[in-house]
């Protein structure tokens, strides 16, 4: 019997976040990228499907993160792997940089996936910051 | 591994002369091991006829309950063993942060809804919550994992031996997914279902019909023919029929199954819609019985 099933929070967090038209970001409870929707696919230049599951060296070199300075932040200080490490909500603002080399200010608010059997991950929803044009809507100032 | 379905039925228990043939009473499954040992999956009305046809001897015996939607439980306080102080009942069911499954149990095995309470149960009874991990009872191994359906529901996946069955009867994989064209580590239950000897699976509503039952936890043809085909399972009934379908209407649907199956190069003996009373005795029949390999 395959051992490679994802668990059902993760398939049903998927599932929501195809539906959506806001970037949207999925890690597994060991903070691996499994998925982003085709809304964040437009922010960072690349559908999922060409990327895959990869590691945090591997994304750090495609998108960044950068912090203010310009200077890449570690992939373990993201606020998806910090909800999935610390079992809270995570919040933060960075630049990540399209494949055209567009850099994009966002900010990123992201809460762990909590189950009876524990953490199975986290999910990351992105939003442009006020001056950024990029995204699916300019709403992302409200959030703030 | 023999198998026996007692109730097939989904939703609600719906006797009368237009469902006789393929059954009313609600979803149960009984299930004996190499050894002997007795399991009954869910217990749906179906639990009152198995019940009924065991002896009154000292017997032990494993529910393993998929949620705790009433067609899934409602049988409970009418199994007749349940009231005999040398039957040992473990039941087995989904954890729930809100309450033990105990507690939940108990919800309806009291008043008003029922005359007596779980503690008033002269049996041995015992409450589990299934592990994450896998686990033995008699020569099988057992395995829960929970699925796409409202509220906490597992699916079970029962090794005997070289045979295997997977019993996922409240299940909507194709909820916001495309069962075609997703990855199989992505498709709700898979894991569970894979290679099975037997696939015991939703297939509550008809193409046309589902559209109007969006999110309630259910599976159109479409979606049961297409898991099936993903998990390769070597044969596949469909179960937890709509009550508003008679026999005629199953009828039809279950002769569309076949034929859709057939379409693709699968063996229309292999997918079948479930009858009470109907049963299987299982054993592996290797990739050669497999599900076809073309989209449905």
């Amino acid at each position: 019997m395959s051992q490679t099933q994802r668990p059902l929070e993760l398939i049903l967090a998927r599932n929501l976040m195809s539906a959506l038209s806001t970037p949207a970001f999925l890690v597994d409870e060991g903070g691996l990228l499994v998925f982003y929707n085709e809304a964040a696919g437009m922010l960072l230049g690349k559908r999922f499907e060409e990327v895959g599951t990869v590691g945090a060296d591997e994304w750090g070199a495609m998108f960044g993160p950068f912090d203010e300075g310009g200077e890449p932040i570690p992939y373990d200080e993201l606020p998806l792997v910090a909800a999935v490490r610390d079992g809270r909500p995570a919040h933060a603002e960075f630049e990540i940089r399209s494949t055209d080399g567009t850099m994009h200010e966002v900010e990123a608010s992201a809460f762990p996936i909590l189950t009876a059997h524990g953490t199975r991950g986290a999910i990351a929803v992105f939003w442009p910051c006020a001056e950024d044009g990029a995204g699916p809507s300019s709403n992302g100032a409200a959030a703030r | 591994m023999k198998v026996r379905l007692w109730g097939t039925r989904g939703s609600v228990p719906s006797p009368g002369p237009e469902t006789i043939r393929y059954g009313g009473n609600t979803s149960c499954v009984g299930v004996t091991l190499s050894d002997g040992s007795l399991l009954a999956l869910d217990a749906g009305t179906g639990i009152r006829n198995l019940g009924l046809s065991l002896p009154e001897e000292p017997t032990r015996l494993h529910i393993l309950l998929t949620h705790l939607h009433l067609d899934h439980i409602q049988g409970l306080v009418f199994f007749a063993p349940a009231f005999r102080p040398r039957t040992e009942i473990v039941i087995w069911g989904p954890a729930s942060p809100e309450a033990s499954l105990r507690d939940r149990i108990a919800r309806y095995i009291s008043a008003p809804l029922s005359p007596v309470e779980v503690r008033e149960l002269p049996c041995d009874v015992s409450f589990r919550h299934t592990p994450e991990a896998e686990w033995e009872i008699g020569p099988a191994r057992i395995r829960a994992a929970s699925v796409a359906h409202r509220g906490p529901t597992l699916g079970y996946r029962i090794d005997d031996g070289d045979s295997s069955l997977a019993y996922i009867p409240d299940h909507e994989p194709a909820l916001g997914a495309d069962l075609e064209t997703l990855d199989e580590d992505w498709i709700s239950g898979f894991a569970l279902a894979q290679d099975a000897s037997l696939l015991i699976h939703d297939g509550q509503y008809s193409d046309a019909e589902y559209p109007d039952h969006l999110g309630w936890g259910h599976s159109s043809l479409s979606h049961a023919l297409a898991f099936a085909r993903r998990t390769g399972a070597e044969r596949t009934v469909l179960f937890h029929h709509d009550p508003l379908h008679s026999d005629e209407r199953l009828d039809r649907l279950g002769g569309e199954a076949r034929e859709r199956w057939s379409t693709i190069g699968g063996d229309p003996d292999r997918i079948e819609l479930g009858v009470e009373g109907g049963e299987y005795e299982l054993r592996s029949l290797g990739a050669s019985a497999r599900a076809p390999a073309q989209p449905v």
